[in-house]
């Protein structure tokens, strides 16, 4: 490899820093890049609701100081957001309109907030939350809120709304079991989640809807289909997460929900690669594409990128099914095809 | 209420009215009684690429220096503003076009430089301005207006400066400029999320003075006015030409002149016409023409008569970095000449300095008809304050010539020996007072003659003068605990604010450290200074040079080991610097 | 022949008393050698003074360094004895100072063709109403004999044993390219037409220069000579244009030494009078 080659990573989680990692290792001359539209370090995304809920600072969401990529030789581009790819001229555009050239590029640019169609209508008043800077303004406004809503269509929802009953708030959480993600709840697990809930004071909304969200000065009151009206300062929307690929879309970079790969994390170009969440990967055996979630699997995953970028030639591994427990629930989520 | 110290830049490309919105932001941060301290970089002063930057820290504390860190960088120009991120604090914020007309190259954006940590605001400056005036003159007030959404500033105020600012413009002139500004503004308020956590509604109770937004230039220019300067003579160079400018403008509403001569030479030989004829005059420069100057200097001095020299320095030796500041001409100013050349030198160390030197200048000058040298620098030239409408000169000040009286006039002794060692001057047009002076040695009728026992008395009678006016210059400023002095700093000049501040800190925590500047460097009050030593376990004195030249002099007065903390870098010296030196002293 | 002589001062000092311009004269003897012409020059400036009734106290002089450079000790007026080539710039802030004085720079050949010329065109064009007395003898006479600007080519001179390399300048050549509004030549040894040129440059509104023809009786055994000078130097024609400086340009590049007004412009606003006018 020669110095002039230019690595770029989009994304600064755990996929695109184990990239970076592996480049660096096996490549001391190239110039590596990470661009990520966050402006924090990288840092542990599921700790957020504990920093929202003011039970931890933000330093400790923090996996790897800004000095590490330095030393490391690696540029660090945060607060950036690549708008569009040419694939063809080997350009990225960037929205604070700079045009960067690259050799090679990682994508792995994670997930972002899901919302359900049936709650778009309502979008402005909901709150979502998936990355630091979402979180900033949020723990100031949960800080003050005295009554909050949480509505439930993800596993973090769960451990959410218990972070939010140890900061002493009043807390109500309605289920939307039909749209839950990534799995599907089964009645058991329900009645176990709902047991688990209301033992924690959290008035539960179970096999119900929102029907209306109406906003008067600073509050909110949620009409649902059983007649019910719950106020609230604040309604959090926690409904999993999308591939984060809208940039990319209309480059002719195929995509599906996800970024398509190959078993080897590469796209129909060449040079370009994907990891983590956004990507969505060709299994041989099943003949299908498959997505992973998970830290687990993002880190695996740019390693493998990497070392493919660089001429090795490394099949991901369908990861193996993995049940563990989760507050009492036993959860299936390394391994699904179904979103 | 909690402290806020702020330091924000805005740098630009010449034309796109960067200096002109540090100049409204200062005008508004100073009417909600902020403390500031601004320092503008001009084009021309940076050859070849047009940029220029407007910085200023502004504070509810006592500032003395313009602060080596920034918080806010608005960027109106990318690749200019690049360079400024070096001294952007780990976690300060950039407001940058987010909407330029075509994209930048690689790494020609300032975002793409940003340090992790580092907050940027993206504003399409350009569309907005287009869209509130149909031209993008008015970015500048776009991003203003973004400051002003952002960091809590009360917008409808701010606007009101905006209109005062351009009053004696056109009407569309304001408009597009206001218009502009409410763009920014609501826009920001509209799109921005606020990440960071600064913000700056009002500054510290209100002051009863009127108070002023002057920069060290200025002040010597609105001095030398109010002191009735009648000549000023100059040539044009950095940073001392906008003296001239200034004065080209106000010097002929008194009825005086501006004249601009073909060098420094005849610009001091101006001065000592026009000072022999009775009339204030002036001049003012750079190293290079002050090293021009040196032989009128010893004619002030060996004639007697007055002459002011206002020398601005920069980055030396000979040409040297003319855009930089540097402390290092105070040889020259306190030695330079040939022969026993007593002389004032004057050092101001902060703005309200710069004018109260400048009036004692003339006073000094006139009374004892000599050579006074103020010695300013390209930091303190360019240094822009508020500060309260300063003291114009009184009556003594303005009328110092000592004149003979009609009975000395009948057989008139133009130097005739006195206890002071001030003869008295006759102007001409004063019948029976002609006289000639010359830069030969001469008895007291003013004859050349060189006889060995007159040569010792004329000289002593020269340096008479400056001891007897020990007692007519303020005292220099002691400031800190008086006795048990950990650490002792003589200052000097403008790096004296950092003095300051660097001992405000170092007593916060827990040490003793006291300041001695002086206004007035040469003569040296030595009561003063023995009395400061003796209460000092170690002696500090920083300055902007390589050699050290005023810990060099000090010596000589003080017999005992001095630290020096000496710096050439072309910055002016910062708090963090002499506090560092101090801790170090300390802890040794 | 001794019986002579002493006739003649006698007569003189009697004209002297009678034309009160002893007044401006201070006690002290000039330091010239005998013989020189600055005496004669001397006695125009204050002859000068005395026909004009300027007062001793309104009249202040400016010189350089040199022999010229003592003037000012000699006259009982406000004298400021400067720097060597800078009695320009000091007359300069002189007047700027105080219009209503009248004010004389007195330099040397070294003095303003020499260390000062550079002076020399800005005082031109800034038109400052001063009069400029050069007093030129075309060599270095207070250090002993050296090469001046005004020296001649391939003379000897103490600097130049083998002769001087150096073409000369020539200073009214100089002056009127330089724009001055009042050029004219004297020459030391004819007092009456000095002082008419004298009273001409001292009213003339605006800067005059006056270049002075005079020998060093002690240095130059060559060329300024008493002998050489009044055999070169030659009146302007009564009939000469003063105000055509084409006319004025070809006079003055001749070998021929013309004495009297050379170029004489009345529409060019003194400096001060300029600025009344903004």
């Amino acid at each position: 490899m020669s110095a002039k080659d230019h690595f770029i990573i989009i994304g600064n989680g755990p996929a695109g820093n184990n990239a970076a990692e592996v480049l660096r290792e096996n490549d001391k001359k190239a110039r590596i890049s990470i661009i990520s539209t966050e402006s924090f370090s990288f840092y542990y995304r599921h700790r957020l609701k504990d920093f929202i809920s003011g039970r931890i600072p933000a330093e400790d969401l923090v996996v790897k100081h800004y000095s590490e990529y330095k030393d490391k030789n690696i540029r660090l581009r945060l607060g950036q957001f690549v708008e569009k790819i040419d694939p063809e001229k080997k350009i990225l555009y960037l929205k604070h309109m700079e045009k960067i050239n690259y050799t090679k590029l990682i994508i792995a640019t994670g997930g972002s907030p899901r919302i359900l169609p049936s709650l778009t209508i309502f979008q402005d008043y909901l709150t979502m939350f998936s990355t630091y800077s979402d979180t900033v303004g949020l723990r100031h406004r949960i800080e003050k809120a005295k009554e909050i809503v949480v509505l439930g269509g993800d596993l973090t929802s769960f451990s959410f709304v218990k972070s939010l009953v140890k900061a002493c708030k009043k807390v109500s959480f309605l289920l939307f079991n039909d749209a839950f993600w990534p799995i599907s709840l089964t009645s058991e697990m329900i009645l176990k989640i709902e047991e688990n809930l209301k033992s924690h004071n959290v008035a539960t909304f179970f096999n119900d809807s929102v029907e209306m969200i109406k906003k008067s000065k600073s509050k909110y009151t949620i009409e649902t289909k059983q007649n019910n009206k719950i106020k609230s300062d604040i309604i959090i929307s926690l409904m999993g997460m999308i591939p984060n690929i809208r940039f990319i879309l209309g480059s002719s970079i195929d995509t599906d929900r996800g970024v398509l790969v190959d078993a080897y994390l590469r796209t129909n170009f060449k040079d370009i690669y994907a990891a983590g969440d956004c990507a969505q990967i060709y299994n041989p055996i099943l003949k299908n594409y498959w997505v992973s979630i998970g830290w687990m699997n993002a880190e695996e995953q740019g390693k493998i990128a990497a070392l493919n970028l660089l001429g090795d030639s490394k099949i991901i591994e369908p990861p193996k099914e993995e049940i563990f427990e989760y507050e009492g629930i036993k959860v299936n989520t390394s391994w699904w095809k179904k979103f | 209420m909690s402290n806020t110290d702020i330091v924000l830049e805005i740098c630009g490309s010449a034309g796109e009215g960067t200096i002109s919105s540090g100049e409204i932001f200062n005008r508004y941060i100073s009417s909600i009684d902020f403390e500031i301290m601004s320092f503008d970089t001009y084009p021309s002063e940076i050859r070849g690429f047009g940029k220029c930057v407007a910085h200023s820290r502004f504070s509810t504390q006592k500032i003395f220096t313009p602060g080596k860190y920034t918080d806010i960088l608005i960027a109106l120009n990318d690749a200019h503003s690049i360079s400024q991120l070096g001294h952007l604090k780990d976690t300060g914020v950039v407001i940058y076009d987010s909407k330029p007309p075509k994209y930048h190259e690689e790494d020609k954006s300032i975002v793409g430089w940003m340090e992790p940590g580092m907050i940027s605001y993206g504003i399409p400056f350009n569309d907005l301005a287009q869209k509130a005036a149909g031209n993008s003159r008015g970015r500048n007030m776009v991003a203003l207006g973004a400051v002003c959404a952002l960091f809590g500033v009360d917008h409808e105020e701010f606007k009101n400066t905006i209109i005062q600012r351009y009053a004696k413009k056109k009407q569309i002139v304001i408009d597009n400029n206001v218009n502009s500004f409410v763009e920014g503004y609501n826009w920001a308020n509209d799109n921005l999320t606020k990440i960071d956590s600064i913000s700056f509604k009002k500054g510290k109770n209100k002051n009863e003075k009127e108070s002023i937004i002057i920069n060290g230039n200025q002040a010597v220019a609105k001095a030398a006015i109010d002191s009735e300067l009648h000549l000023y003579a100059g040539y044009p160079i950095t940073p001392a030409t906008k003296i001239m400018e200034i004065l080209s403008h106000e010097l002929p509403k008194k009825n005086g002149i501006m004249l601009q001569t073909e060098d420094e030479i005849s610009a001091i030989g101006n001065v000592l016409g026009a000072g022999f004829a009775g009339k204030r005059s002036m001049t003012a420069t750079s190293g290079p023409g002050f090293a021009l100057m040196t032989e009128f200097m010893g004619l002030s001095v060996m004639a007697q008569i007055p002459a002011v020299i206002v020398n601005s320095q920069r980055g030396g030796p000979s040409t040297g970095l003319p855009t930089k500041t540097e402390q290092s001409d105070f040889n020259a100013a306190v030695n330079g000449g040939t022969g026993d050349l007593p002389r004032f030198v004057i050092a101001p160390a902060s703005v309200e300095e710069c004018y109260d030197g400048t009036t004692l200048a003339f006073y000094l000058a006139e009374k004892y008809q000599t050579l006074v040298v103020i010695l300013l620098d390209f930091f303190l030239s360019n240094s822009i304050r508020n500060i309260d409408e300063p003291t114009p000169p009184t009556e003594k000040m303005l009328n110092s010539n000592i004149a003979p009286n009609e009975k000395e006039l009948k057989d008139y002794v133009r130097f005739k020996e006195t206890k002071t060692g001030v003869s008295p001057r006759s102007i001409p047009g004063t019948p029976n007072g002609m006289y000639t002076t010359t830069g030969l040695e001469n008895n007291e009728r003013g004859k050349p003659q060189y006889d060995g026992k007159l040569h010792t008395k004329m000289s002593d009678m020269r340096y008479r003068k400056l001891n007897s006016a020990l007692n007519d210059v303020p005292k220099p400023k002691w400031t800190g605990p008086k006795k048990d002095i950990d650490v002792g700093i003589l200052s000097w000049g403008s790096s004296a604010g950092a003095a300051y501040e660097a001992a405000t800190i170092a007593n916060k925590n827990g040490h003793r450290v006291a300041v001695l500047s002086s206004l007035v460097v040469f003569p040296v009050n030595e009561v003063d200074l023995t009395k400061f030593c003796n209460e000092s376990k170690q002696i500090l004195i920083p300055e902007l040079n390589y050699s050290g030249q005023y810990a060099n002099f000090i010596a000589s007065y003080i017999n005992r080991p001095v630290e020096r903390l000496n710096m050439v870098s072309g910055l002016p010296m910062a708090s963090e610097d002499v506090l560092s030196k101090i801790d170090e002293m300390i802890a040794s | 022949m001794d019986n002579f002589k002493i006739n003649y001062i006698d007569e003189m000092l009697d004209d002297v008393e009678k034309k009160d311009f002893l007044k401006y004269r201070t006690g002290e003897l000039p330091t010239w050698c005998p013989g020189c012409g600055y005496f004669g020059i001397t006695q125009s400036i204050v002859q000068s003074c005395n026909e004009l009734n300027l007062k001793n106290e309104d009249i202040c002089v400016a010189s350089g360094i040199g022999c010229a450079g003592r003037f000012p000790v000699f006259m009982d007026v406000y004298g400021f004895h400067t720097l060597h080539g800078r009695s320009v710039p000091v007359a300069s802030g002189m007047k700027l100072a105080r219009e209503e004085l009248t004010v004389f720079a007195i330099a040397g050949d070294g003095d303003i063709m020499g260390i000062g010329g550079g002076h020399l065109p800005h005082i031109a064009r800034k038109n400052i109403d001063i009069t400029l007395f050069l007093f030129d003898n075309s060599i270095y006479g207070l250090t002993k004999g050296q090469s001046s600007s005004t020296t001649p080519f391939e003379q000897t001179t103490n600097s130049h044993p083998f002769g001087n390399p150096d073409q000369p300048l020539k200073p009214v050549s100089l002056a009127l390219s330089y724009g001055a509004t009042f050029v004219a030549r004297a020459f030391a040894g004819n007092v009456d037409q000095m002082t008419a040129i004298f009273k001409k440059g001292i009213t003339h509104k605006g800067f005059s220069f006056i270049h002075i023809l005079t020998p060093c009786v002690t240095f130059d055994k060559v060329n300024y000579t008493w002998k050489n000078l009044k055999a070169n130097v030659e009146e302007i024609y009564d009939e000469f244009d003063h105000t055509n400086h084409t006319e004025a340009m070809r006079i003055a590049e001749k070998s021929r030494l013309y004495t009297g007004i050379f170029y004489h412009r009345y529409d060019v606003p003194s400096y001060q009078d300029y600025l009344k006018q903004k």
